[in-house]
Formats: structure tokens, sequence, C-alpha cells
């Protein structure tokens, strides 16, 4: 029979190994099953990435630099660029790194895949928003272009990613739009958000954690030098002006509807009735669609049907059906009351 | 204009129209829809039905109605179920196993069958089947159509209604209470169920933690090893109600690992699956009792049982000859039995089972007929069972026990043996099922293994402590 005390200690440490191994996406085998994709390709993509990014930012490119930013020796970096000098891909001259008209379309072509994954992330799965760049970042790669085509199509040819990028389209043609960013607004200013940076990421979940969404409106309501107030689909959200850099926005233009009431569904009380004016832009994709689908759209007559045991969820009087639905969801339905007669 | 002109025109307004103009099509053709039919259409809006309706509702989703009405509902429909199917399921027994097994035998031996073609027709594949006929097809036959009415009437939806706060909590969805109590019945119609859940993720997890509801080729195996191991280890007046709540803390952990494993599952692998909820709940009309009949018979019984069948027919085969095929005089059986008994009994089960369990996937109707017939090749007993390589049953408690005592059954046995039961891959059918409604590999490989992996684990560590503390 052995020694118990000893194969309770053997099983245990075979549990606590096993679960080092495969802890899903953080155990050592998905960290070394990732670390081995970092093959030439990847590094070559990710140079012209950055090298297009530097022209668009009008930021000088260096040896130094394309280190710093794929996080590479320098000697690494050099080997890069000599590699992207022979397939044509950039020209440098002293120290000044500048794409061909070749390494622009590659580069773009990268950022389309990037861009269109990352939509696909956003609408058809359920993948957590602050993940969505690091997995395009790995899945620009892999997808060959005419994959990304067909998944263009399949969204309806998408211009825009969630973070409202705009995706290159097939040509590689990419538009310029000169946004202004959140800290440029006065008081009292109305602006549609078109942008959020994702990037650095500490930045980026700071104001994901806020649930701003490109899409929404925002209004200014006061600005300082260490901060700056607005209120964003009814609540008011503070930002400190370096995180309200990376938000682009566009000033609303004069034949634009101002939403003002942000009442949510979940507010309604019981015997209320009250009609839908819309839905968040914070919820999007699968979940919009399937609310839309149940008629959840501006003019629908809402009121309570009944409230399960705790309460959440709750059944709704949506045209004619008792439909339920968790308050999450509510709370993202916009409503105006309506009055009783 | 000409016609590159006009594309380029309309590729520089697509930019600037902006992301929303899916949904904003589709709100306008809404809007206007309401428009003209608010303009056309007379609505009486507090129907009576409509009131009838909410008074039922107010009942059975009450703060403290809902919940007790629910399990009295429950306790029902499972009470009618292994109650009533006890007769037929006994009747078909007498029928094809002790009648129809003799007589087919005797017939081919007459017509000049050979021995081991006979032993592997009759004895082998017959036999697995006639097991699971008699065994399946009653209750499913009775719980199946009582759950449609339910369905049909309008109730079940509401008790996903009221368990979805707990479903949610695990990350999975209410409709997944449905599912998990039709596994009750059989696991392969419960995974069908879970069609009615639309989100993909928590389809998923309904899916993959269905194992964990003790279907009714696994209630007879509990009810059986309670009996003899927890009841007779209690007070003669205390044996039926405590080797019944042994019973019932089994289901009870069935479920509090399929919530386990859901909430693990949601926040694990299918974190990135998508995600979206909604529930209808339709209004209450009398069920169509002919019709419920018929589709629940159609759909759900035949359709699991003919998949039964298919599948108990080769392992019927494989049993006997891994009985009767002897290499250095000696059974397979017996080889892989003292082979895999060490490990066996680190599990606190031992080779027997193991075996049983592998060559009995098809149906865990048949385990303990083949746990019954293993121990008896084993052990060389002689004078009981039906031949090498025959599962049997015997009517008697006891002597059942006997035999499982001379195979050297511990409490320890019987209690890993439960745990077991509950805890180990689903039955082929339920595997080819998941594999036609997920249409994948991985899924159905994650959805057989994961139980398994989960019963050595659990069975392993109680094994161990029971040693250390005996």
């Amino acid at each position: 029979m052995g020694d118990p005390i000893l194969a309770l200690m053997i099983g245990s440490a075979i549990l606590v190994i096993f679960t080092f191994l495969f802890f899903p996406s953080k155990g050592f085998y998905f960290r070394w099953k990732k670390s081995k994709n970092i093959s030439e390709k990847v590094l070559i993509e990710d140079a012209l990435k950055y090298i297009y990014d530097c022209e668009y930012k009008n930021i000088n490119c260096t040896v130094q630099s394309i280190a710093g930013n794929l996080e590479i020796s320098s000697n690494n970096a050099l080997d890069v660029v000599k590699s992207l000098q022979s397939h044509k891909l950039i020209t440098s001259s002293e120290r000044l790194i500048n794409l061909t008209e070749h390494g622009r379309s590659y580069a773009l072509k990268v950022i389309r895949i990037h861009r269109l994954w990352e939509k696909y992330l956003a609408d058809e799965t359920g993948v957590n928003p602050a993940d969505w760049h690091d997995e395009a970042e790995s899945k620009e790669h892999e997808l060959t272009e005419e994959r990304a085509n067909e998944l263009a199509v399949q969204m309806g040819n998408p211009i825009k990613d969630p973070h409202g990028d705009p995706i290159p389209n097939r040509k590689g043609e990419i538009p310029q739009f000169e946004d202004l960013h959140l800290n440029s607004l006065k008081a009292n200013e109305i602006a549609t958000i078109t942008h959020i940076e994702d990037e650095p990421s500490s930045a980026y979940s700071q104001i994901l954690a806020l649930g701003l969404n490109p899409g929404m409106q925002i209004k200014v309501i006061q600005v300082s030098s260490e901060k700056i107030v607005f209120e964003a689909e009814g609540d008011e959200k503070v930002l400190a002006p370096v995180f309200a850099s990376n938000i682009s926005i566009r000033k609303i233009r004069k034949d634009e509807k101002i939403q003002e009431n942000f009442r949510n569904l979940l507010s309604l009380s019981k015997n209320e009735k009250a009609r839908v004016i819309g839905i968040s832009r914070s919820c999007r994709g699968l979940q919009r669609r399937r609310l839309m689908d149940l008629g959840i759209v501006p003019g629908a007559r809402v009121s309570i049907a009944i409230k399960s045991p705790s309460g959440n969820p709750t059944a709704y009087n949506i045209r004619g059906a008792s439909i339920a639905l968790r308050n999450d969801q509510a709370s993202q339905i916009f409503i105006e009351g309506i009055s009783q007669n | 204009m000409s016609r590159k002109n006009l594309l380029v025109e309309a590729n520089a307004l697509r930019w600037e129209i902006g992301d929303n103009l899916h949904d904003t099509i589709m709100e306008s053709i809404y809007a206007d829809a309401s428009k003209i039919a608010s303009r056309a259409l007379i609505k009486n809006e507090e129907e009576n039905s409509f009131v009838i309706d909410r008074v039922i509702d107010r009942l059975i989703t009450s703060r403290w109605l809902g919940f007790p009405l629910m399990f009295l509902m429950l306790a029902i429909v499972f009470w009618i179920t292994i109650v009533g199917a006890n007769y037929p399921s006994g009747f078909l027994a007498w029928l094809l196993v002790d009648l129809g097994q003799p007589f087919l035998k005797e017939t081919a031996m007459s017509i000049g069958f050979p021995a081991w073609l006979s032993g592997l027709i009759f004895d082998g594949a017959y036999l697995a089947m006639a097991w699971v006929i008699a065994v399946m097809l009653p209750p499913m036959a009775i719980f199946f159509p009582m759950f449609t009415l339910l369905e049909d009437f309008g109730y079940l939806p509401r008790v996903a209604f009221n368990l979805d706060n707990l479903f949610r909590k695990a990350g999975a969805h209410g409709k997944q209470a449905l599912s998990m109590t039709m596994g009750f019945g059989c696991n392969a119609a419960g995974i069908i169920s879970t069609r009615i859940i639309d989100s993909p993720r928590e389809r998923l997890i309904a899916i993959i933690t269905n194992n964990f509801s003790l279907c009714n080729g696994r209630w007879p195996t509990q009810i059986l090893i309670a009996t003899i191991f927890i009841g007779a280890a209690a007070p003669a007046h205390l044996a039926g109600l405590l080797s019944a709540g042994a019973v019932v803390f089994i289901a009870l952990l069935g479920i509090v690992f399929s919530l386990l494993v859901s909430w693990g599952l949601s926040r694990s692998v299918l974190k990135g699956e998508a995600s979206t909820f909604s529930l209808e709940l339709p209004p209450y009309r009398p069920p169509r009792i002919m019709q419920t009949l018929y589709t629940s018979l159609i759909d759900r019984t035949i359709f699991v049982l003919w998949r039964a069948i298919v599948f108990a027919i080769p392992a019927g085969v494989v049993i006997w000859l891994t009985a009767n095929i002897d290499i250095a005089g000696v059974s397979i059986a017996e080889h892989f039995i003292s082979w895999s008994n060490p490990f066996g009994l680190l599990l606190g089960l031992n080779g027997v089972i193991l075996l049983a369990y592998i060559i009995a996937i098809p149906a865990n109707e048949i385990v303990i007929p083949t746990i019954l017939m293993l121990t008896v090749l084993v052990t060389g007993m002689s004078g009981l069972g039906e031949g090498t390589g025959v599962m049997f049953e015997l009517d008697s408690i006891s002597d059942t026990s006997g035999i499982l005592a001379a195979g050297g059954w511990t409490m320890l046995t019987g209690i890993n043996l439960m745990l077991f039961s509950l805890l180990h891959n689903p039955c082929s059918t339920t595997i080819y099922t998941i594999y036609k409604e997920t249409g994948s590999i991985k899924w159905t490989a994650v959805s057989t293994l994961l139980p398994v992996v989960m019963g050595v684990v659990v069975c392993f560590f109680v094994a161990q402590l029971w040693y250390l503390f005996s």
C-alpha cells in the first residue's frame, strides 16, 4: 500500500507542478510557446510598424529607438535594419531611417491586420478590452492577407478599430484625420470621442476603467491644470490632463443631436412606463445586436414585467413579450419616462 | 460622373459617415415599422390571460415560494420517474435477459452455431444491448415527456429566470439549470438541450459541465453501492435514510462541481468566447399532451436510445472477448486487472473497477453487471454468474455484497466508486453527442478528460487520507 503521507505529498506536488505548467495563459507551457514564436519575420514586421509610426508622428527614427521599441539589443536592431535594407523596405542615410514605397505598403498591411483583428475581438468575442492589443500584436504576424480580407468582408468592411483608429483599406490607403485632444476643450463644450490611444497600457487601463468608448458624447464641465471634469453618458468623469491627451475628440456638428437625458433601464420603477432612447456605446458587437434583435431600439416602450427573487435578472415587457435582462445589460439601455395618461 | 470618380467619392463618404451606420439604419427601420404599426393596430393591453399570467408569475418567482415550489416540482418528477420506471424496467429485464437470452442461445445451439459465436453474439453483443434497453428506456420514456410538458406549459423558463442569479455568479447562463436537470435524465439529452442557450460561451460551459449531473444510468449504481456499503455500516433503522442521504449528497456534490467548474472555465479557457444574455418568458399555455408525448418520445427517447444501442453492441462484444481470449492461459481481462490493480488501490478502487469503466464506456448501465462478472472471473468463485464473459446482476443485495466482499471491497472502495461514478468520462453516446453539438475535437476532449482527471485526483486524495486515518 505504501506510506499514505508520502503518497499525499507526491500527489500534492504533482498537482502543484501541473498548475504551474498549464495554468491558462500564465502557465509555463503557454509562456514558452509564446516566446518560441518570436521569429525574424515578427521582428521585421514590428520594426516596419514602428518606423511607420515615427513617420506618422514626425519623429526621427534611429537604430537605437528601434532597439528600445522592440525590446532587443542594439546589435540585434542593427541586424534587423540591415535585413530591412536588403529587402528594399527602408532607406537609411546618415542616421535617419525612412520607409520605401514598398516598405510603407507592407507596414500598412500589418497595421490593417492588427486593427481588423482588434475589431474582430471587440465585436465577435468576449476578450477583455485590455487584452485586445496584445492578442492583435501576435495575430498580425500569423494571419494571411486573404484571411484578413475575408474577415473584413464578414464584419461589413469596418472602417475603424475599437479604439477609433482608421483601418487601412485593401490598397493600403488611410485617411488623415485632424482630431483635437480632449484637453483642448473648454468648459461647456460638447464633443464626440473619436479615438482612444491604447498605448501605453497603464494609461489605457485608466481610461477603460472610466468606461469611455469611441462614439460617446461628452460635455466638459470644468478644466484646470490638474484635472479635466466632464460628463459622459450621464456620469461625471475626472481625468488628469496627461491621460486626457490620449483621447481624441471631434467637436459636435450643428446638425447633430445632443443627447441629454441619461436615465438607464435599471432605474425604472414598478408600474412605470418608459421609452427606449438608445443603447450605450460601451455595448458593442454581438451583445448590441442581440439587444436590437429583441426590439430594444429607440421608440420601443418598456415596463417591468416581473422581478426575479434576487432582482437580477428582471423581466421587461418589450413589444408584447416578456424578456429577462441582467442588470448590467439594463444599465446600458437609456430610457425616458412617459407621462401616464 | 464616371464610374471611377463615383467609387472614389463613395469611398471618401464612407470614412465620413462613421462607424455607426449599421446601427443607425437598423434603428430607423424599426422606428418606421413601429410608427406604421401603431397607426394601423388597435391593442388591448390588459388582456385577461395576461393578468392570469402575471398572477402565476408572481407566485412562482416570489422570494419565499419560488424556490420551495421548484424543489417540490423537481422532487415529484424524480419520484414518479424512479418509482414508475421500476415496473417496466423489471418487465423488460425479465423479457429480454431472463427469457430472451437463454431462448436465443438455445435456438442458436440447436441450429448448430459454434459455442464461441453464440457466446460472442448472445452473451456479448445481445446482452449489452438488452441491458441498455431495459435500464435506460423506461426512465427516459417517463422523465422526458414530463420535462417537456413543464417546458411546454412555460414553467421551465421561469426556473431559469429564478436561478439565473446563481448561475451568473458562476459565469454561466440561467438556462444551464434546465440542461443540468435534463442531464439527470440523460447527459446526451442534456447536451442536446443546451441548444436553448444562444450565447456561445455559456453554451460551451453548459456542455462541458453537463456530465456532473448524475444520469439515470448512474443512479442505480449509486443506490446499490450506498445500500451495500453505507447502509450496512449504519444501525438498521437508519440504514435506508443514510444510504438515500449518501446518494443525494453525491448528486448535490455533482451540482457543486458543475458550478465550480463553470466558474473556473468562464474565467480561464473560455474567457475569450463571446457571451450575451437574453431569456424570453413565454406566456403560459395549456400543454399539448399528445404532441408532447410524440415529440419527446421520438426526439429524445428513441434518438438517445438508438445511439446507446449502436454503441452498446460493440461494447458487449469487447467485454465478452476480453474475458474469453486467453494469453498464456490467462484471459486478457485478468492480465489487465492484475497489472492495473496497484494503481486502482492507490485511488481506493481496484483493477476490476478500472477495467469495467474502460470497457463499459458505451453505457453506465452495464458498469455494475461488468464489475460483477469480472469479480467472479478474477476470484474464481464457482456457482455464481452465468459463465465467462457474461454480464449479470443479482436480485439479492446481500448476494451482490458477498461477491464484492470476496473481491476485496471495503467501505473505501464503495465510497470511491460512488465518487468515481460521478466524476469520470461521459459515456460514448454523450461524447459523440458533444462532438456533434460543438463540432470541435478540442472541446470534446476537454469535456471527456476533465471529469476523469478530477475523478482520479479526488479519489486519490480521499483514499490516501482514508489510509492515513484508519
